[in-house]
């Protein structure tokens, strides 16, 4: 209940402070530079129908982009971080890669896989993938050897080994990073869609809605706020999901040891 | 049922060498409960984690029920100093932990109950106290029903009544299982409370240094009593000399 009245809140909060600088530019410039909030609203409620498919188009891309950044690259962070052969041979590998963006790649990803579907996916899913491997990693070299020693002892494989002890003790980590690594993964989400997506229809994701009525300022805003929404449900799910997973995490003593 | 022979382990090598155990020798019968103790750092643990099967001897050899040791045996169970609980199961995902590595279908209740964690068993390791996070440890060891029983250290760390408990229930358990224990401690109480024959080891690199018989042992009365107190005497001494 505190929770809802603090999210509440929050939504007044922002809207008085974004219709004061929507006033604030309009006095400066002496013209209207920034839609008010209740116009942006009124935009929203016109175009609902081409809003709404946007964002759950975007919504879905991003969830696949999200899966498949997790599929692929949780099993090479565990790997790397956990086998100390591959950590070797592969950790300078992934640090060379992982900080370049994949923006200023747009153009050979555009010649290599068109314009369709799945050069917008690729462009988010190289983002997250680097931050769900180094995350994985990172946590995975960190394996209290207690447990391991533990688990070995009663004679497991190499798979259970995993099994019981990488992928859980890692698991919270790993689900910390991704939630981090949302408001990156909705920006590459954006790039894909608006300098990859001018194919699409403007229900065809935000970011091209966002484009697609660069001239509509209110209608733009309005994709926008969608935007920030979609970011927020990922990080929320995410957030929900560590709760579930990871519940042994929230038990016991509370602060102290 | 134990046969340590000539055991050497070498950790590193070249210059950075570092010798844990020297032609280390003894025999445990089966059925047999012997104590280990010596310096901190000599070596115990890694004796320990040889018999199991988890480290490989640089020389020398480990035989279990006449077999040469060469990987993990399954009729041999390893308790951990500090219990090595999984903290993201529950007391009884972490008791039946190694019936599930060995897809065995035996249900832990009846160990659970024998070591008063019925009504705990979903409890996560980090609602316990330090004593009942022993015992869960002790049962993930047991469930396994195992022939022979490795502890290192399991009494460390708890206060001394606890401590007094726990010792308490792993005779208990011993008379009833009749499982081979070799128990690894630096208490000198303990060890003459729970050890049939106690190994006194050297410092580092470990060699047998004198092994102490202790026929007495074996009810929760010999504590205390003067032939106990004699016991840990001698073995403060022997301990004592080696400096």
């Amino acid at each position: 209940m505190r929770l809802v009245v603090a999210y509440l809140l929050g939504v007044v909060l922002i809207f008085g402070a974004w219709a004061l600088v929507s006033f604030s530019l309009a006095w400066a410039k002496g013209r209207p530079i920034l839609p008010y909030p209740w116009e942006a609203a009124v935009a929203a409620g016109e175009n609902i129908w081409t809003l709404l498919s946007a964002f759950g188009t975007s919504a879905l891309r991003f969830l696949v982009a999200l899966a498949v950044s997790f599929f692929l690259g949780l099993p090479l962070g565990l790997a790397v971080g956990f086998e100390s052969k591959l950590d070797q041979f592969l950790s300078p590998l992934i640090y060379l890669l992982y900080p370049m963006p994949p923006v200023a790649l747009l153009l050979f990803l555009y010649l290599a896989f068109g314009l369709g579907e799945v050069v917008r996916l690729v462009v988010v899913v190289m983002a997250l993938f680097f931050q769900v491997v180094v995350a994985a990693q990172g946590a995975a070299k960190f394996i209290s050897p207690t447990h391991i020693v533990a688990v070995r002892s009663t004679g497991a494989s190499r798979w259970q080994l995993y099994w019981h002890v990488v992928v859980p003790a890692t698991l919270p980590n790993v689900l910390t990073a991704a939630r981090v690594s949302v408001g990156l993964g909705i920006t590459m989400l954006y790039i894909a869609e608006t300098k990859l997506g001018i194919l699409l229809p403007p229900s065809g994701g935000l970011g091209r809605f966002i484009e697609y009525y660069t001239f509509r300022a209110d209608i733009a805003l309005a994709g926008v706020v969608a935007l920030a929404l979609l970011g927020l449900l990922f990080y929320v799910v995410l957030e929900i999901l560590e709760r579930q997973l990871c519940r042994w995490k929230y038990v016991g003593v509370k602060g102290g040891s | 049922m134990i046969e340590v022979q000539d055991l050497s382990i070498v950790y590193g090598s070249g210059r950075e060498a570092v010798p844990a155990l020297e032609d280390l020798s003894f025999n445990v019968e089966e059925g047999e409960m012997v104590a280990v103790v010596g310096p901190s750092g000599c070596g115990k643990t890694s004796l320990l984690l040889v018999i199991d099967g988890l480290i490989r001897p640089t020389s020398g050899r480990v035989l279990v029920a006449g077999e040469e040791v060469r990987g993990v045996r399954r009729d041999v169970a390893l308790i951990l100093q500090d219990a090595g609980l999984l903290p993201w199961k529950t007391v009884r995902q972490n008791a039946e932990l190694a019936l599930r590595i060995q897809k065995r279908k035996e249900n832990v209740d009846g160990i659970l109950a024998a070591l008063g964690l019925n009504g705990f068993e979903r409890r996560f390791p980090a609602e316990l106290s330090e004593g009942m996070r022993r015992r869960v440890g002790i049962a993930r060891a047991l469930a396994l029903r195992p022939r022979v029983l490795l502890m290192d250290e399991p009494m460390a760390n708890l206060d001394s009544l606890t401590r007094e408990r726990i010792q308490n229930l792993i005779l208990d358990l011993w008379w009833e299982m009749r499982f081979t224990g070799i128990l690894v401690t630096h208490d000198i109480e303990e060890a003459v409370f729970l050890g049939q024959r106690i190994l006194v080891l050297s410092p580092r690199p470990a060699r047998t240094r004198e092994i102490l018989e202790n026929p007495g042992m074996g009810s929760h009365d010999y504590r205390g009593s003067p032939e106990f107190l004699e016991r840990a005497r001698t073995l403060r001494r022997i301990l004592e000399e080696q400096g």
